[in-house]
């Protein structure tokens, strides 16, 4: 694609986050959910091919109707308050029509449905930015209606969200897909917490971003899309299976990884509010997850996967491919534990 | 406590840095020295613990499972060496440094203060163990064994994350010095009850209970011999520590809830020792050994009495050291024969006539000879659940017996009797390997002279 025109859709991608993250006015909130899809949309296409387009198009649908219903959402809080403040909203009506918009544009279940095709269609980098950036601004705008958010239809949201996560990622072969299924599952337990403590929300998410980045990062580095690829990194960058691993197993919630932290925290926070069965379900349907997690991990760092002779005997160049930030990523994805009571700073 | 964890840490940059023909010498040794450090765990105050900081303490119940700890990183080193002959330097150094972590987990789990931070390594140890496992274990039923040890013992212990905290939150802290005082009791209601099995079936799973106990024979077939060691000796007493710290919160629910497990653990012994006439592999009948002396333990800890209190401790101590000892012999006919079949490699005694004598030894210590600490604590277990009901002496006697019998199977079947042929050129035992052997049983006879050290808080 054309640098500059690159440049502009980056540019317009951002700037639609932000407008929706520190706008207090519904309208300039909606004109930047609407950026930021029209600008992503060409970055989707970046190489088209046929996947690309179903992938944009899918896309296209989902995130057009959420803004759609976000914006009746809207209306109708003014119709009942007579304001275009972003506070909490003011009907109940406007409070179900807004979280389903948002959770269109989330991917949570049951609207969970386009994220893995979408994911699967797009090239590695721009499914990085799908499954980190692209969650920044619906869940400022969940955050900050939350004491209105009526509570039923986000449990069920977010429990059938870590069940499909979790069941959903069993059956795959495809990094991107097992990506997705991990976001959706994620997003799950970002959003269980954030009737009772938004604080929580947010940690999960910089946890969560921290550890999506990592991943792809290592993906992008050997360019593997799929299991089998994964597998033959002992040949290429030995270094990665065994960051893979690790990264892998903090996506899971293994203690003592930082994944643990923001699982640990919320269970924390339900059982403050005597909510003890839910944690309970949400944690052992977690395991789902690191089934296929682990089953990764098996593939890359723990076994020698089948493979042809010749796949064995690689020449092994310098790398070219620059993973910017990887370090720090690793690092913040699987040590952060004992700076748990860090997260203060996120009140 | 950081004397003990930092020189353990410290390992870690030993191995890396280490020249390749010094890695297993320097690590084995910088070790054997941290664990006599760990004598000075032995100097108790009489009615309470030591405490070393607000983070770590040590008290007569967690000073012999960290002694044991400790004196097994050496142990575990000098088991691997001969496997891992052929792996290139970075792979071997990966392996040590695997151990030294587990270990530094280990001990952070013994002695904490905190019961999040005993959950946090109780589930930090299952990260090395699994790699130890997987990577390294011989066969290709190794990945099931891996994900059958990772996935039961974290099914049984997320529940007891939450319990945990809902402790916290009722009680204000988690500190256990302080529910020890602060306590309160509980009465029988169902979310009591769901309390109480949340708290305990972590340490169930991880014992492991008679129902539950599938993982084991898995994870100890298919693990290298130092997964084994360290399986077998220290983490399935992780379990037991649990469960005697926690239980002391759990009053006097644990008198209704206990039958189930109680049933469990008495028929289980049975049927596991009995399971063990019929195996064909060795690690396999050492595995399922570890089963049936782990259900007496649970046994003792369920009925709750003082005896049974110092029988469980005494037991779990002396299983370590035997269970442990008893893979290594099994593994250095592993080494030589590369099967685990028990009639491949008969009569033994024969040809290596000094490694025989540890087998018998061994053997004597597994089916509990007076007056080994196995008999100490095996006896302080029966008598007290004997007086918690009369007629449990007869499986207590069944299993007596039916340990004895599969004890001395395995021994009659792998030492005594004509020998294969086709072992004449096996090769002599090394130096090593008697060490080894010598420096597992040379504790467990030593502490028969004085096992006061291992009868744990209540004697």
């Amino acid at each position: 694609m054309n640098p500059s025109i690159f440049i502009i859709l980056l540019t317009t991608l951002i700037l639609g986050t932000m407008m929706v993250i520190t706008s207090s006015h519904w309208l300039l909130a909606w004109i930047g959910f609407e950026m930021n899809m029209m600008a992503f949309i060409p970055i989707m296409m970046k190489n088209p091919s046929p996947r690309a387009t179903e992938a944009s198009t899918k896309y296209l649908l989902t995130q057009a109707t959420a803004s759609a219903l976000l914006m009746m959402a809207v209306i109708i809080n003014l119709m009942y308050s007579g304001q275009w403040t972003i506070t909490k909203l003011f009907n109940p009506t406007a409070s179900t029509l807004m979280t389903v918009a948002l959770a269109i544009k989330l991917g949570l279940a049951p609207f969970h449905f386009w994220v893995p095709e979408v994911t699967q269609g797009i090239p590695l980098t721009t499914g990085l930015i799908l499954l980190t950036w692209q969650k920044l601004a619906p869940l400022s705008i969940l955050y900050q209606i939350s004491p209105s958010i009526n509570l039923y239809l986000m449990l069920t949201m977010s429990l059938l969200s870590i069940l499909v996560g979790g069941w959903g990622g069993l059956n795959q072969t495809q990094l991107r897909k097992i990506m997705a299924y991990s976001s959706i599952a994620h997003m799950g337990w970002m959003t269980t917490i954030l009737p009772y403590n938004p604080t929580l929300t947010l940690l999960n998410l910089l946890i969560y971003i921290t550890m999506t980045f990592t991943m792809f990062m290592l993906f992008i580095q050997n360019s593997t899309t799929t299991t089998l690829s994964l597998s033959q990194t002992w040949n290429k960058t030995p270094i990665i299976t065994t960051l893979t691993m690790l990264t892998l197993l903090s996506m899971g919630g293994l203690p003592p990884l930082s994944g643990f932290m923001p699982k640990w925290m919320i269970i924390q926070e339900l059982t403050k509010n005597d909510i003890l069965i839910m944690p309970t379900f949400m944690a052992i349907t977690a395991l789902l997850n690191l089934y296929f997690y682990m089953r990764l991990t098996y593939s890359t760092a723990l076994t020698l996967f089948p493979s042809t002779n010749n796949m064995k005997m690689k020449w092994q160049f310098s790398p070219t491919k620059r993973a910017p930030l990887l370090p720090t990523a690793i690092v913040i994805s699987t040590m952060l534990l004992p700076l748990t009571p860090m997260l203060s700073i996120l009140l | 406590m950081l004397k003990f964890i930092i020189p353990t840490i410290m390992l870690m940059p030993l191995t890396w840095l280490s020249k390749n023909n010094l890695i297993w010498i320097n690590s084995t040794a910088h070790s054997l020295l941290i664990s006599f450090s760990s004598l000075l765990l032995l100097n108790q105050l009489n009615d309470n613990s030591l405490n070393y900081s607000l983070i770590f303490f040590s008290d007569p119940l967690s000073t012999p499972l960290l002694m044991l700890t400790m004196w097994l990183l050496p142990l575990m080193l000098m088991a691997s060496q001969s496997h891992l002959i052929k792996e290139p330097p970075v792979r071997k150094k990966l392996y040590i440094t695997m151990l030294i972590m587990l270990q530094a987990l280990l001990i952070m789990t013994f002695t904490a203060t905190e019961l999040i931070l005993f959950y946090i390594m109780f589930e930090a140890t299952l990260i090395p163990t699994l790699i130890i496992i997987t990577r390294w274990g011989n066969q290709t039923e190794r990945l099931n064994a891996g994900l059958y040890f990772l996935f039961y013992t974290l099914i049984g212990s997320l529940p007891l994350l939450v319990a945990l905290v809902y402790l916290q939150n009722t009680t204000g802290s988690l500190n256990f010095l302080l529910l020890q005082h602060w306590a309160k009791p509980l009465s029988a209601s169902w979310s009591n009850i769901f309390m109480w099995l949340a708290c305990m079936m972590a340490f169930l799973v991880k014992m492991p209970l008679y129902g539950l106990h599938l993982w084991l024979p898995k994870a100890h077939v298919e693990a290298p011999i130092a997964g084994s060691m360290v399986l077998a000796a220290v983490l399935l007493k992780l379990g037991g520590y649990g469960m005697l710290r926690i239980t002391s919160m759990l009053n006097p629910l644990t008198e209704h809830m206990a039958y189930p497990f109680l049933m469990l653990s008495l028929w289980g012994m049975i049927m596991t020792s009995s399971i063990c006439l019929r195996q064909t592999d060795l690690k396999s009948l050492i595995a399922y050994s570890s089963v049936s002396h782990m259900a007496l333990v649970i046994a003792a800890i369920l009925i709750q009495t003082p005896w049974s209190y110092m029988g469980a401790t005494a037991l779990m101590i002396a299983h370590g050291l035997t269970s442990s000892m008893l893979f290594c012999l099994a593994n250095s006919n592993y080494e030589r024969i590369h099967s685990r079949t028990m009639i491949l490699a008969r009569g033994l005694q024969v040809l290596l006539p000094l490694m025989a004598t540890w087998w018998l030894l061994a053997s004597l210590t597994n089916l509990a000879l007076p007056p080994t600490i196995n008999l100490v604590g095996e006896l302080l277990v029966v008598m007290s659940v004997f007086s918690w009901s009369n007629p449990t002496i007869l499986l207590m006697g069944a299993n007596i017996v039916i340990t004895a019998l599969y004890t001395l199977y395995m021994l009659i079947m792998t030492q005594r009797g004509k020998h294969t042929h086709h072992i004449n050129n096996i090769i002599p035992s090394f130096t090593r390997e008697h060490a080894l052997m010598a420096l597992h049983i040379i504790p467990l006879l030593l502490l028969s002279l004085n096992p006061k050290i291992i009868l744990g808080p209540l004697y």
